[in-house]
This record gives structure tokens, sequence and C-alpha cells, in this order.
């Protein structure tokens, strides 16, 4: 498989499933670990696994499957092959602009405020259901609510203070 | 006239945390501006120069949690702290950046690289949401070997996955109520299937 057939590959994939990482997984399963065996079960899962790792945009794994086929170029290049098609937005919101004092649009865009505030809950609630499998998690979530909310604590200084609570606690228990 | 209603539904959705002062109405909530436009509104409306926007963006790509994690730092820079943006708008921005085929949050670097510096600004947004996460992620690729067995990984879900949820409800209000109220449901649910399965076990 030559590196511009892996980013075809990875664009089509990435415009099929509209960009949500996990959902690419199973697609890059079947292609390149079942199909044409480039890639190892053990090498598609630690890719995923760093991309719940790392900070960032969750669908750049890609970027770890292409370092791991063609190296540096290779990771380049598949990113790029998730970044570009994001340029489709300055048309949309152009012609969102145009329209924007109609009627009809008022009404579209109400509507998309609120599915948005549901949209965003529902991520919510699906990443909760994989993340507080253990009591430690309930804690760290609270005590993250308590200083992010009450204190008004940075969230990075927060961040770091949680992490480390979490693993004292680990320790301890 | 009707900007003037949108203008004014606005401010009251979102007078809390953002007041429309009546001298500068056709500035605000407007999400593409042409050149002529710009030159006019450069002294009324929030600017954001090419620095700050890299800055808010990386700070972006620093966020844990995926989009999300992402959202709710652009939500504080760009909503509550600098006001160049207005909740209203904010949501329907990611409204339509969910429809693009593309990473949600990718289609929103785009969409305010654009809105704040042009091309060249998505260019910079871009850079910098993906610098961090991918340094880090070849950086981690080239680790393989030797992180293949590590017991790093598990240590994951009592640190840096809860704390990125309690981010994501600092995002609405409403959420944070929302989020119970389903949490709770979700809490029983779970406690019935095990008083289920404990039933069932008693009866073998």
């Amino acid at each position: 498989m030559s590196l511009w057939k892996l980013a075809l590959l990875i664009a089509l994939f990435n415009l099929m499933t509209f960009g949500n990482g996990p959902v690419m997984i199973p697609l890059l399963q079947t292609h390149l670990v079942e199909g044409s065996r480039v890639l190892t079960q053990d090498q598609l899962l630690y890719a995923f696994t760093i991309a719940r790792v790392t900070p960032g945009q969750a669908n750049f794994y890609v970027a770890s499957i292409g370092y791991m086929l063609y190296g540096m170029p290779g990771s380049i290049v598949a990113t790029l092959a998730i970044i570009l098609p994001g340029y489709i937005m300055i048309p949309l919101l152009h012609g969102f602009e145009h329209l924007r004092d109609s009627r009809w649009i008022k009404g579209f865009t109400n509507g998309l405020t609120v599915t948005s505030v549901g949209l965003i809950l529902a991520a919510v609630l699906q990443i909760a259901r994989g993340t507080l499998t253990q009591p430690l998690a309930w804690v760290v979530l609270i005590a993250m609510l308590v200083m992010t909310q009450l204190l008004k604590w940075n969230i990075f200084v927060a961040l770091a203070a949680v992490s480390c609570l979490g693993l004292l606690l680990k320790w301890l228990l | 006239m009707p900007l003037d209603d949108t203008l004014a539904q606005a401010s009251e959705l979102v007078s809390d945390d953002f007041r429309i002062l009546p001298a500068q109405p056709p500035n605000r909530g407007t999400i593409l501006k042409t050149v002529s436009q710009k030159q006019q509104s450069k002294d009324h409306s929030t600017r954001i120069t090419s620095g700050e926007l890299f800055s808010i963006f990386l700070k972006a790509g620093l966020a844990f949690g995926g989009g999300l994690g992402i959202l709710a730092v652009l939500e504080d820079e760009l909503v509550s702290k600098r006001h160049a943006v207005s909740r209203d708008e904010f949501l329907s921005i990611y409204g339509i950046a969910r429809i693009v085929p593309s990473g949600t949050m990718t289609a929103l670097a785009v969409a305010y690289g654009y809105k704040f510096g042009g091309l060249s600004g998505t260019v910079i947004a871009l850079t910098a949401l993906s610098l961090p996460v991918f340094v880090l992620t070849i950086a981690l690729t080239i680790a393989y070997r030797y992180l293949r067995n590590s017991r790093l990984f598990d240590l994951l879900p009592v640190t840096i996955m809860p704390a990125a949820l309690a981010l994501f409800l600092r995002l609405n209000p409403a959420l944070i109520l929302l989020a119970g109220g389903a949490l709770g449901a979700l809490v029983l649910q779970k406690a019935e299937e095990q008083n289920d399965t404990k039933k069932k076990g008693s009866e073998k």
C-alpha cells in the first residue's frame, strides 16, 4: 500500500464517520489489519490508546498510524488528510451569514442552539459511562468540580492537583 | 430591523455574561466580515490578534478529554473572558461544525481562524490546536517499544479522565442539572441490574 493510498483511505473514512475518532477504528481494522495486513492488531490498539492519553483532538491517532507505516512523511500526510476537510466550514459559514436574517434561518439557528446543548450532554454521558467505573474516579470528578466551580482555580492547576490526588489515593488504597 | 431583532433576542438570552451596547449593534454577532467592514469595525468590536489566536488555540490544544475539553477552553476564552463571540453565536457555530465531515474541533479552528484572521488565521488556529497532540502522538509512537507493557496506562481512569469530565460540565449550568438527573437514572438502572443478577444468583 502506497502512502497516497493510505492518505486517501484515511480521508475517506474520516468523511464517512464525520471525523468521529473512535468510529473510524473498526474501518481501519478491516482495511489495514485484516485486509492488507500492513498493521498489527497491537499497533492499532496502541495508536488508539495514544489518542486517549494525549490532549487535543481525539482522531490524531492516524498520525501515529502514518508514522508506524511511513515515518514522519506518513504522519504529516495522514494528519492533513483529516484536517483539510475542515475547510468545508468556510463556505458553510458564508451561506449561513447570507441567510442569517431570514425567518427560516432564525428558526434553524434557535434549533441548532438547543440541539447543541443536547449533543454536548449526550457526549458527556457517553464518556461518563466509560469513565466513572470505579469509586476513585467519582472522587476525582467531585474534587475537580469543587476546584473549578467553587474555588475558581485555573484549569491546568486544578488538573494537576486532582491527578496527583488520584495517584495518591490509588497508591494508598 | 431583522438584525436588531436578533440582537435583542441574543441580549436577552445572554444578558448575564454579555451586554450588547446600543451604540455598536452592527458589529456584534456577525460571523464573517468583508474587508471594508473590517476596517470600520476595528474601533468597536473585540478584535483578536494573530498572537492571541495562537495562544487561545494552543491552550485549547492542551485540553484533555477530546472535543469537549477543547470546547470548554474555547468557550472560556472566547465567550466568558474576551466577549469576542456571544454565547448564542458560539453554540450556532458549534452546531454548524457538527455538520462538517471532519473533526468538529478542526472545523471550529477553521471557523474562528477565518473569523478573526482570514485564511492565514485558519492556518494559525489549526497549527496551534494540532501542535501539542501531534508532537505527543509522534513521541509516544516512537516510544512504542518501551511503553508497550507499562502500567502507566492503568492509572488514567483515576486521574485525567474523570477530571476532564468535570471540565465539560462547566459549559452550561443547565447541563449540570440535566447531567445530574441523567446520572441518577443511570445509577438506579445499574443498581436494579445488580439486584436482578443477585436474585438470579440466589435462585440458582
